[in-house]
């Protein structure tokens, strides 16, 4: 044996995985960015042109009843969030067709095929933040202490997008129906979660119902930072025991099915 | 390098068996990937390989013969472990280089330095060491001059010579070939014969899938034959060759 080959020092399996999760996660921002000019202005501009239309049509047409004011930045601490968690699950659903050649080339542990997405599209989100801050401070926004509670919404927010990542991205390789399902079911949860208008603006029937959904607790924690009376501490620690169901129904769904993902693609 | 001098097994193939779906585009319920893998076969699947085992020590160089279908690339994939067995076990101690779509982790929109590292890390080698490597691989795939061209705009000689070139170089004790030699010109596809021989001159084992007899010959003293899925045969790669072809005459009479 050359010595080449014996001396070289393997590396823990928890150092393969983050340095593995780090090259796919920052290749996929490489690719974004290098393929168009605007990049960065690109993942902006999405939320902002949304937040021009629904900050017409409530604040400008219907003269709204929902929200805060500023509505612009009530509006934009949710939608940000919102295109993490939209981005990254319809993502997921072509987690492993997109990738297929390379899934069946590497042995790399195969729930990085879905943490990459949730990785590249949260650090969308952060970089989307210091937008949030302009308008805030265009939009004299006070900023309260409860911003403290962002880095809290971001670790739920993870853990939700992981675990519903995990059950869509193998599930879909088996029902392709199941992308079409889940691009609907996303616009149905834009409106059924507070982004337009806040929990309180929920006929009280709703408000359980509405501390089921996870982004209700997340969203609210987000708004905190300007509007201290959106966060729901009802909302909060349900959401977050939701977050955790998710994740390990995700985590079931996706070990009972990699073996057939595999066949498949 | 004799096959009989090493300790411990690199891969062990232990009583493997992977049944595949026979029509692809069949329906499936929910119950079908839910319940756990067993031995009881379904109709419509078929075992592609059934109760396979052997072992292979380190400096083997393996050849795997067979007709098409008889699970010679499921055996590499299930070596690679990018595909899981639903019956026993395969067990590969230290990495492995797959030489199996070699092409399939390059992206279009990325230049070739960055697939290089894209690549290479994904195969789990550090940044350092691709510094140092960058070149070498680089100068055999004999395209220096398009580092930074996009991967997209390479012809398609390069892009396999440049993939080659990246695996090959991976510093891992298990080599995995399956027919990717049949691409690139008859120049190039000399140059990976002798990259394969200074591996196994350094002590790797190879594990090489392929049709061409002069190919297998040339690397390999044990052969595997495979049929419907049965390991039929284990032994000198002479042996091997000619049980598969008094089995499977070459040419048919008439």
């Amino acid at each position: 044996m050359s010595t080449a080959l014996a001396d070289r020092p393997r590396r823990t399996g928890a150092a393969r995985y983050r340095q593995t999760l780090w090259l796919l996660t920052s290749r996929d921002l490489k690719v974004r960015y290098s393929t168009s000019a605007l990049g960065y202005v690109w993942s902006i501009l999405d939320p902002l042109v949304m937040a021009g239309i629904y900050y017409f049509v409530f604040q400008v047409v219907f003269k709204r009843s929902v929200g805060e004011d500023p509505y612009i930045v009530f509006l934009l601490s949710g939608l940000l969030p919102w295109m993490w968690f939209n981005g990254a699950v319809s993502d997921s659903t072509r987690a492993f067709i997109r990738e297929a050649k390379l899934v069946r080339s590497t042995k790399i542990p195969r729930t990085i095929w879905v943490f990459r997405l949730v990785g590249s599209k949260g650090i969308e989100f952060a970089l989307s933040l210091p937008v949030l801050a302009l308008f805030a401070v265009v939009g004299r926004a006070e900023l309260h202490w409860q911003v403290v509670f962002l880095p809290v919404a971001m670790v739920m927010q993870t853990v939700l997008v992981a675990g519903v990542g995990l059950v869509v991205a193998p599930l879909v390789v088996f029902f392709r129906d199941l992308e079409r399902a889940t691009k609907l079911a996303l616009r149905f949860l834009f409106y059924a979660s507070p982004i337009i208008y806040g929990t309180q603006d929920l006929p009280d029937e709703l408000h359980l119902l509405a501390a089921f959904n996870p982004l209700s607790g997340i969203f609210g924690l987000y708004r905190a930072a300007f509007f201290p009376e959106q966060l729901d501490l009802l909302e909060v620690l349900v959401g977050a025991g939701m977050c955790v169901v998710l994740l390990v129904i995700g985590l079931g769904v996706f070990r009972a099915s990699e073996r057939a993902v595999l066949k498949e693609i | 390098m004799t096959p009989t001098s090493g300790p411990e097994p690199v891969i062990r193939v232990d009583g493997v068996g992977i049944r595949f779906r026979r029509n692809r585009r069949g329906r499936r319920s929910f119950k079908d990937f839910f319940s756990d893998s067993s031995r009881r076969s379904r109709p419509g699947e078929f075992w592609a390989l059934r109760d396979v085992s052997f072992e292979v020590r380190p400096g083997e160089a393996i050849g795997v013969v067979g007709r098409n279908g008889q699970g010679k690339s499921t055996l590499l994939k299930l070596v690679a472990e990018v595909i899981l067995p639903d019956t026993g076990s395969v067990t590969v101690s230290g990495g492995v280089a797959p030489l199996i779509e070699i092409t399939g982790g390059f992206v279009a929109d990325l230049t070739v330095r960055e697939n290089v590292y894209l690549t290479a890390g994904l195969h789990g080698m550090r940044r350092h060491e691709i510094d140092e490597r960058f070149d070498e691989i680089v100068d055999f795939a004999e395209i220096s001059a398009f580092v930074d061209t996009p991967y997209k705009h390479l012809s398609s000689g390069m892009k396999v010579r440049i993939a080659f070139a990246v695996i090959s170089r991976l510093e891992e004790p298990v080599i995995l070939v399956d027919e990717v030699l049949a691409v690139g010109d008859k120049a190039f596809r000399e140059k990976c014969y002798a990259r394969i021989e200074q591996m196994l001159a350094d002590g790797r084992t190879l594990f090489l899938v392929s049709h061409n007899e002069r190919d297998l010959k040339r690397f390999c003293a044990r052969g595997l034959y495979l049929d419907k899925g049965e390991l039929v045969f284990d032994g000198p790669l002479d042996e091997a060759l000619a049980r598969y072809s008094s089995d499977h005459p070459p040419r048919p009479a008439a």
